[in-house]
C-alpha cells in the first residue's frame, strides 16, 4: 500500500512530511525574499558605484553650480541645471495632467452612463500601456516641426513639448486611480448631499472629491513619479541643453533632465565604466532612486491615514 | 448663493469635466491615428520599379524575367535623359569660359538629383553602398526627389526668420541641351519609374539592408520578443511563488511587512535606474556577458515587471473563492495539494492576466535596455547567442532611427512602420488581457 491511501501514519512518516513541508516552506520564502530584496541590492549597487564620485567630488557643488564639463580636464560636474531642467518639466506636466486628470475623472464616474464607463476603463488601460517611446516619437516627429513651423517656436524641442507630452501620459494613470477613488467614495455620501439641495457641482466638490481625497493624493504623486522617472520622451522632446531658462518660467527654451543625462551619457558605458562620469551618472541615479521611495513613503502613509480615519468614522 | 449663479456654475462644471474627457480622447486619436495611418504605409504603399529589382537582387523575390522585361522598357524611357545629360556635358565644354563656370555647379547638382531619383546611371561602375545602386524605391519618395531635381532650395533673409524658397532650375538650362529634360522628369514620371501597389508583409520579418534603407525590421522584432519572453521566463516562477506566499503562507508580521513594502518599492523605481543596475551588477559585477546581450537585458526587464506580476497573482489567487480551498483540505488534501490542484487553476486565468500585461510592458520599455541589450544596427540573433550577443530592439531602434540614423527624413515609413508595429504588439497583448479579465469575471459571477 502505498502512504498516501492509510489515514494512520506511522510517527517516522509525520516527521518526514513534517521535514518535508517545512523545507517547501522555507523554499517558498527563499524565492519571496529574492524578489522581494530585489530592490534593496539595486539600491545597494546604484549607491556603490554612486560613492566613489561624492568621494572625490563635493556634493554640495553637483547639486548648487552650474557648471557641466564631464569632458574637461579636470571634469566639473555642477549640475544644477539638469536637476531644475527635471523640476521644471515635471512641475508643468503634473499642473496640466492632474487637473484634467481628475475631471476626466469626476465625468467618468459621475456624469456618463455606466455603459460609456464600461466601454471607457479597459481604454484608458490600453492608454496606459503605450509604451513611452511612441510619444517621444510622437513629440519629436509631430510635435516639435509644429511647434517650430506653425507656432513660430525657435526650437520646437523643449520643456513644454515634453511637459506636454508626459502630461498625456501620466493621464491615463492619473484617470484610473482617481476613479477608483471616487467611485470607492460611495452612493450614501452622494444621495445625501443631493437630497439636502446640493446641485452637482456643489457635490462633487463640497463632498466627494473631499472624500475621495486620499485616492486623489496617490493618484497624483504615482503621475509625478511616472514625469520624474520618465526617459525616452523627455530625451527625445526636451532639447537636452544644460541650461537654466530665463526667466525660469520659459518653457519654449529647451532643458535637460536628470534621466535623459543619464541614457544621453552612458553611451559609451563600456569605456567609460570606473570613470568620474561614469559615476556621477550613478549618483543622479541614487537621486532618482531616493525621490521615488520617498514619493512611495508619502504614499503609503497617505493611505494608512485614510484608514485610520475611516476605522475611527 | 443665489440659486441662478449655482446653475451657472454647476453647468460649468459640467461642461469642463466633459471638455477635460473629450478633449483626452481626441489627443489620444489626434496622436494614435497618424501613427497608425502612416504606420502602415510600411506594409502597403507604391512601389517603383527600382523596388522590384531591389526585391529580386538581395531576397530573390519576383520574376525574373517579367522584370528584364519591364527593365528594358523603363530604360528605353530613361534613354532621352541619360543621352540629354550626356550631349550637355559635351555641349558644356564648348561655352565661354564664365558660361561654363556659372553652369558646371548647377548641372552637378541636377545630375546629382537625378542618380538619387533613378539610379546610378548606365555604364558607370556600381557605387559600393547598396543605398546608391537603387533609385527611389517609393513612389513616395520619388514624388518627393523629383522637387531636387526640378528646384533649387534657396533661403529668403529678408524677414526676420529664413523662408525656404524654391527657385526652378529651368530657365537657367533654357535653350541648351538639358532643357527637355526637366518638362520629361515632370510629366512623365510614372514612365520613368512604373509605380504598382504593393503589399509588403515581409516587412515584418525581413532583414534590414543597410540601415534600414530597405528591407524590414526582422531583427528588431526578434530582439524584442527575445527580450520579453526571457524576462517572462525569469520572472514568472519567481512572482508567482512570491504571491503564493505572501497569500497562502505568510503571517502579517514585520518580516511579511517589510518584504511586502519591498515590492511596493520596486514598483516605483524609475526605469532608467533599473538600466543603471542591470549594468552595474549584472555586466560589470556578475560579468553574466562580456558586454551588453540578450540575457542581461532580459534580466534587468524581469526586474521591472515582478511587482506587476506579484500583485496580479496575489489578487488572482486572492479572488478563489474561500469554500474551494475548504472543500480540498476538508477531503484530506494537503496544503500543497490544495494550492497545485484547486486554487493555481482557480486563480491562473487571472494569474496569466498579468503576465501578458508584463509582457507588453517588457516589450515596449526602452531605458532598461539601453546599457544591458540593446545595438542599434545588427544582425538577427541567432537563439545560441543569447548569452554573447546584442540585439536590436523595436523600442530602441525607434529612438535610434529617428534621432541618430544619417537620413532620418528619408526613412520615415520605417519609422513609422516600427512605432506602429510595436505599439500594435503592445495593445494585442493587452486586449488579450482584458478578454481574459471579461473571461474571470463572468466565471466568477457563475
Amino acid at each position: 500500500m502505498r502512504t498516501s491511501d492509510r489515514i494512520v501514519l506511522s510517527p517516522q512518516e509525520i516527521r518526514t512530511r513534517r521535514i518535508f513541508s517545512a523545507l517547501g516552506r522555507s523554499f517558498l520564502l527563499a524565492v519571496t525574499a529574492v524578489a522581494a530584496l530585489a530592490v534593496l541590492i539595486i539600491i545597494f549597487f546604484i549607491a556603490r558605484d554612486a560613492v566613489p564620485f561624492f568621494r572625490e567630488y563635493n556634493l554640495r557643488d553637483f547639486l548648487f553650480t552650474n557648471a557641466w564639463y564631464p569632458s574637461h580636464q579636470p571634469a566639473q560636474f555642477g549640475a544644477k541645471a539638469i536637476f531644475v531642467g527635471s523640476l521644471i518639466v515635471t512641475l508643468t506636466s503634473v499642473i496640466i495632467a492632474v487637473p484634467v486628470g481628475i475631471l476626466a475623472a469626476v465625468c467618468l464616474s459621475d456624469m456618463v452612463s455606466f455603459n460609456i464607463r464600461q466601454l471607457l476603463k479597459p481604454v484608458i488601460e490600453l492608454l496606459a500601456a503605450i509604451p513611452s517611446v511612441v510619444w517621444g516619437f510622437f513629440a519629436l516627429v509631430v510635435m516639435a516641426p509644429f511647434l517650430q513651423d506653425v507656432l513660430g517656436v525657435e526650437s520646437g524641442a523643449n520643456a513644454l513639448n515634453a511637459s506636454v507630452i508626459l502630461a498625456i501620459m501620466a493621464l491615463p494613470t492619473i484617470v484610473s486611480v482617481s476613479e477608483d477613488a471616487l467611485q470607492a467614495a460611495g452612493r450614501e455620501l452622494r444621495e445625501g448631499s443631493y437630497a439636502l439641495g446640493a446641485t452637482r457641482a456643489e457635490t462633487l466638490i463640497k463632498v466627494v472629491l473631499p472624500a475621495a481625497m486620499s485616492g486623489i493624493f496617490s493618484a497624483a504623486l504615482l503621475g509625478i513619479m511616472r514625469a520624474v522617472g520618465e526617459t525616452m520622451v523627455v530625451w527625445m522632446a526636451s532639447g537636452n541643453a544644460t541650461q537654466i531658462p530665463r526667466p525660469f518660467y520659459n518653457l519654449l527654451q529647451p532643458v535637460r533632465t536628470l534621466t535623459a543625462t543619464i541614457a544621453g551619457d552612458m553611451g559609451e558605458a563600456d569605456q567609460m565604466t570606473g570613470s568620474a562620469h561614469y559615476h556621477v551618472l550613478f549618483a543622479m541615479g541614487l537621486s532618482l532612486l531616493l525621490f521615488s521611495f520617498l514619493c512611495n513613503m508619502a504614499g503609503e502613509w497617505i493611505v494608512r491615514r485614510q484608514r485610520k480615519r475611516l476605522r475611527g468614522m | 448663493m443665489h440659486l441662478r449663479m449655482r446653475k451657472i456654475v454647476d453647468r460649468c462644471f459640467s461642461i469642463s469635466a466633459y471638455a477635460a474627457s473629450t478633449a483626452m480622447t481626441l489627443l489620444v486619436i489626434f496622436i494614435l491615428g497618424p501613427i497608425f495611418m502612416r504606420g502602415i504605409g510600411a506594409y502597403v504603399f507604391q512601389e517603383t520599379v527600382e523596388n522590384r529589382r531591389m526585391m529580386l537582387d538581395q531576397f530573390g523575390r519576383g520574376d525574373s524575367e517579367a522584370l528584364t522585361k519591364e527593365w528594358q522598357t523603363v530604360q528605353k524611357n530613361r534613354q532621352p535623359i541619360y543621352a540629354a545629360l550626356q550631349a550637355f556635358e559635351k555641349e558644356l565644354e564648348g561655352y565661354p569660359a564664365q558660361k561654363r563656370r556659372a553652369l558646371r555647379k548647377p548641372f552637378q547638382e541636377v545630375r546629382q538629383a537625378l542618380t538619387d531619383l533613378l539610379g546610378p546611371e548606365p555604364g558607370k561602375p556600381l557605387p559600393a553602398l547598396t543605398r546608391k545602386i537603387y533609385g527611389q524605391t517609393r513612389w513616395d519618395r520619388a514624388q518627393l526627389k523629383v522637387k531636387d531635381v526640378l528646384f533649387e532650395v534657396t533661403w529668403d533673409y529678408s524677414g526676420e526668420r529664413g523662408i525656404k524658397v524654391l527657385k526652378p532650375r529651368a530657365p537657367l538650362f533654357a535653350g541648351t541641351a538639358l532643357a527637355p529634360v526637366f518638362t520629361q522628369v515632370e510629366t512623365q514620371l510614372a514612365a520613368l519609374m512604373q509605380p504598382r501597389w504593393r503589399f509588403y508583409p515581409q516587412f515584418l520579418t525581413d532583414r534590414s539592408i543597410d540601415a534600414h534603407f530597405f528591407g524590414g525590421i526582422g531583427a528588431e522584432v526578434l530582439g524584442t520578443i527575445y527580450l520579453a519572453l526571457g524576462a517572462m521566463l525569469i520572472a514568472v516562477p519567481l512572482g508567482v511563488i512570491a504571491a503564493i506566499y505572501f497569500q497562502e503562507y505568510a503571517h502579517d508580521g514585520w518580516i511579511v511587512g517589510f518584504l511586502r513594502t519591498c515590492v511596493n518599492t520596486l514598483a516605483g523605481v524609475p526605469s532608467i535606474v533599473f538600466g543603471l543596475f542591470g549594468l552595474a551588477f549584472f555586466i560589470n559585477t556578475l560579468s553574466v556577458s562580456p558586454g551588453k546581450s540578450v540575457i542581461a537585458g532580459a534580466l534587468t526587464l524581469s526586474l521591472l515587471v515582478l511587482p506587476t506580476i506579484i500583485r496580479a497573482s496575489e489578487e488572482a489567487i486572492a479572488s478563489v473563492p474561500r469554500t474551494y480551498k475548504e472543500a480540498a483540505l476538508s477531503l484530506g488534501a494537503g496544503q500543497w495539494r490544495t494550492i497545485l490542484t484547486v486554487i493555481l487553476p482557480a486563480a491562473l486565468p487571472g494569474i496569466l492576466t498579468g503576465i501578458v500585461i508584463s509582457m507588453g510592458r517588457a516589450a515596449g520599455e526602452t531605458a532598461p535596455i539601453i546599457f544591458t541589450a540593446a545595438v542599434s544596427v545588427g544582425p538577427m540573433v541567432m537563439p545560441a547567442e543569447i548569452f554573447s550577443q546584442a540585439t536590436p530592439a523595436l523600442s530602441w531602434n525607434l529612438y535610434n532611427l529617428c534621432t541618430e540614423h544619417e537620413a532620418v527624413e528619408q526613412i520615415r515609413h520605417v519609422q513609422y512602420g516600427m512605432a506602429a508595429t510595436l505599439v500594435m504588439i503592445v495593445l494585442a497583448l493587452n486586449v488579450t488581457a482584458i478578454f481574459l479579465r471579461a473571461r474571470v469575471a463572468r466565471k466568477l459571477k457563475g
